[in-house]
């Protein structure tokens, strides 16, 4: 894992000192609220429906077994004891107190970590796979690409004030965990013609009001010129990107309006300007970055196999939960943060904290967060599975259900979320528990649910898609079908007529029990008898009646 | 002829030190509980009550006060927005999940219904006014 250098632990120490002063200022009324609020923001902070809320970020979605104890700590001391993992990998508290948020920032530095640029238009915390250094199917670990565009867009001066925020996403292999084309850049590291390491880029990605997939602008970046060419996306967009009108205000908007190949054009001419400059990547500097993330020491000993007889429970999280290492004898884990009728992405100080000494123990002190709201131990013996699943069974975590009809995506809705329409969270509990029986018999089947049109849950991409509404003062959801957020991207289609909070849950199950209906066999997943067949026969089922 | 109450409001705002949900309340004080809120009936009431939650937010006594629209239900304030119904009551998660611990102290035990029994009685007609803006941030 990376860490701090002097730079790194000053340049954080500095800022939360900062930061305690302007608290201090703002309790004793010597800064109006409209004063505070963009200095909060820059750190994280929100005042949401009941409380503030402090997003805290975690890059790459990399943690160690440290650093999530201290999430654990700050969760039962400062917060009410649960911490809630969000689709942008960050961590988010409900409930701290704006009087202790300065003390939680000097928590946080104590362990290598921040809040800083987790909000603001910006550029937020840099994304990656979660399987990032793991997987069997990855090229190269994207992690000290996005350390390194870390470094380089902190506090950067020409772009700490963008038009709009700006997200960027890495991957490393052709299955894309990151969902790349629904960032403001995405980069897909892979081999190029010659052999040497280097980017697809797509630009102009995004959800909320206005959703795009994004459009690839250059297939063979160097990564020597991974810094100047981001420079120079991002120097077109800040000259061009729209300032008077914040919903055409993100990069998607001008890709979308100048279209791919003209503002590739433009792209290509500042980059022509600046690739030779100071931002070209020394290969001294790129593998030292890279040491940071080299393999970790693999205990390489032969391991007995799992207990396979152990029971159906557990074969079930193996066949689901466990994915392929590109280490011999070593097994990916995801953890679901998707218990049955459970909250999606919360945890608890004790589940943290468990989690923490498994990862300690059982995954070389490494934890990754995923975009779906579930935790990772990317570094686990294959004769250890056993014992990581008892460990999880006893915290509630031992649910195989990773990628099925209960691993649903869900933002915090009406809930928490002073942006929101609608709750997300109970109807994703409710699915869950009515979808739960049939979920094995289901298969690989997305659900993603936004509580309003800002889409931070996804629900553009999901196989289905829920978006919470307004009506009248009322709740209302739509429902969409048919989307995608990985190397098949696409965006879903509304399929009609909204439902209540209590209709809604019955149209899911209609969606799904149609599809079941109509798969040409067991095999045939949601998406594809979706794609196969097009909206008509799931839009006569949920609308027969009507 | 309307069968709903007729509505109107109470002022409302996040207390500046912990953020929490407060009522400008009949004493000039900001309460927790929205039955201790001062009620505006005519435009001027409510008026008055947003000229408070200026010189309150000025003194720092509250964070971006606003005017939410309520109706008296069997002698209780029910707000007529889902969204002001949730920052009253918390968050209305599922709290019997085995193993879950509320993170809010105001979530009864058992399974909330989805407001379906308030709707009823603050909604006959299934009409009621837009939504009135109230101060939000980006996310």
């Amino acid at each position: 894992m990376y860490r701090y250098d002097e730079f790194d632990a000053e340049f954080v120490r500095q800022r939360t000192a900062q930061f305690r002063d302007q608290v201090g200022r703002r309790l004793s009324g010597e800064l109006t609220e409209d004063e505070f609020k963009p200095l909060r923001l820059r750190n994280g902070v929100y005042l949401q429906l009941h409380a503030y809320m402090l997003r805290i970020a975690i890059p790459y979605g990399t943690l160690s077994s440290r650093q999530m104890r201290k999430l654990a700590h700050i969760a039962r001391t400062y917060d009410r004891g649960t911490g809630h993992f969000t689709t942008r990998q960050n961590l988010q508290f409900n409930w701290p107190r704006l009087s202790d948020i300065p003390d939680i920032l000097g928590e946080l530095a104590e362990v290598e970590m921040h809040a800083i640029q987790t909000s603001g238009n910006c550029i937020r915390n840099v994304t990656a796979d979660h399987f990032a250094g793991a997987a069997a199917d990855e090229v190269a670990d994207p992690r000290p690409y996005a350390e390194i565009i870390r470094q380089w867009s902190s506090l950067h001066p020409e772009f700490n004030w963008l038009p709009r925020k700006f997200k960027v996403g890495v991957t490393g292999s052709e299955h894309d965990r990151a969902a790349i084309k629904t960032h403001d850049i995405g980069l897909h590291l892979k081999r190029l013609a010659d052999g040497r390491l280097g980017f697809a880029v797509w630009v102009g990605g995004g959800q909320g009001r206005s959703p795009f997939l994004a459009e690839l602008i250059r297939d063979d970046l160097p990564e020597a010129d991974l810094l100047s060419y981001l420079e120079a996306i991002l120097r077109v967009y800040n000259l061009h990107g729209r300032r008077d009108n914040i919903y055409k205000a993100r990069i998607k908007i001008l890709v979308h309006d100048l279209g791919a190949e003209a503002f590739a054009a433009q792209v290509e001419e500042e980059w022509r300007r600046i690739r030779d400059g100071v931002l070209k990547l020394p290969q001294a500097e790129i593998d030292r970055i890279r040491a940071y993330f080299a393999p970790p020491a693999y205990d390489e000993r032969p391991v007995p196999a799992p207990p396979r007889a152990a029971g159906r429970a557990f074969d079930r999280w193996i066949t689901r939960n466990t994915h392929a290492h590109k280490q011999a004898g070593h097994a990916i884990v995801t953890i679901s943060l998707k218990p049955i009728g459970g909250i999606p992405g919360d945890a608890s100080a004790a589940q943290m904290d468990a989690v923490a000494d498994l990862a300690e123990r059982y995954s070389l002190d490494e934890v990754r967060v995923t975009h779906e709201q579930n935790l990772v131990l990317p570094h686990v013996r294959s004769g250890d599975l056993w014992q990581v699943y008892r460990g999880l069974e006893a915290i509630g975590l031992a649910e195989g259900n990773a990628g099925l009809v209960t691993d649903i995506i869900a933002c915090p809705g009406l809930d928490y979320c002073a942006l929101a329409n609608a709750r997300s969270i109970p109807i994703a509990q409710r699915i869950s528990e009515r979808l739960s029986p049939r979920q094995d018999q289901i298969g690989d089947l997305k659900i993603k649910i936004s509580g309003c049109i800002n889409a931070c849950g996804h629900h553009h991409v999901g196989h289905i898609g829920i978006l919470g509404v307004e009506k009248r003062g009322e709740e209302h959801y739509q429902l969409l079908l048919g989307g995608s957020g990985a190397e098949d991207a696409a965006l879903a289609d509304i399929a009609g007529p909204g439902f209540g909070p209590e209709g809604i849950v019955d149209a899911v199950e209609k969606v799904v029990t149609t599809y079941l209906e109509l798969r040409s066999n067991p095999q045939e997943p949601f998406l594809a008898t979706y794609r196969r067949l097009g909206a008509t026969p799931f839009k006569d089922a949920l609308y027969a009646a009507a | 002829m309307s069968k709903r109450a007729p509505s109107i409001a109470v002022l409302t705002g996040n207390r500046l030190h912990d953020g929490l949900v407060v009522f400008l309340g009949g004493d000039g004080a900001w309460v927790e509980d929205i039955a201790g809120a001062v009620v505006a009936r005519t435009p001027e009431e409510a008026s008055a009550l947003q000229a408070q939650g200026a010189r309150d937010s000025a003194l720092n006594r509250v964070v971006e006060p606003y005017l939410a629209e309520v109706r008296e239900i069997a002698g209780r304030l029910l707000p007529v927005r889902q969204r002001e119904r949730v920052r009253i009551d918390g968050p209305s998660i599922l709290v019997d999940v085995p193993g879950y611990v509320s993170p809010s102290p105001r979530a009864p035990n058992g399974v909330r219904p989805l407001a379906s029994d308030l709707r009823a009685s603050l909604n006959p007609g299934g009409e009621g006014s837009d939504p009135v803006p109230v101060p939000v941030e980006a996310a």
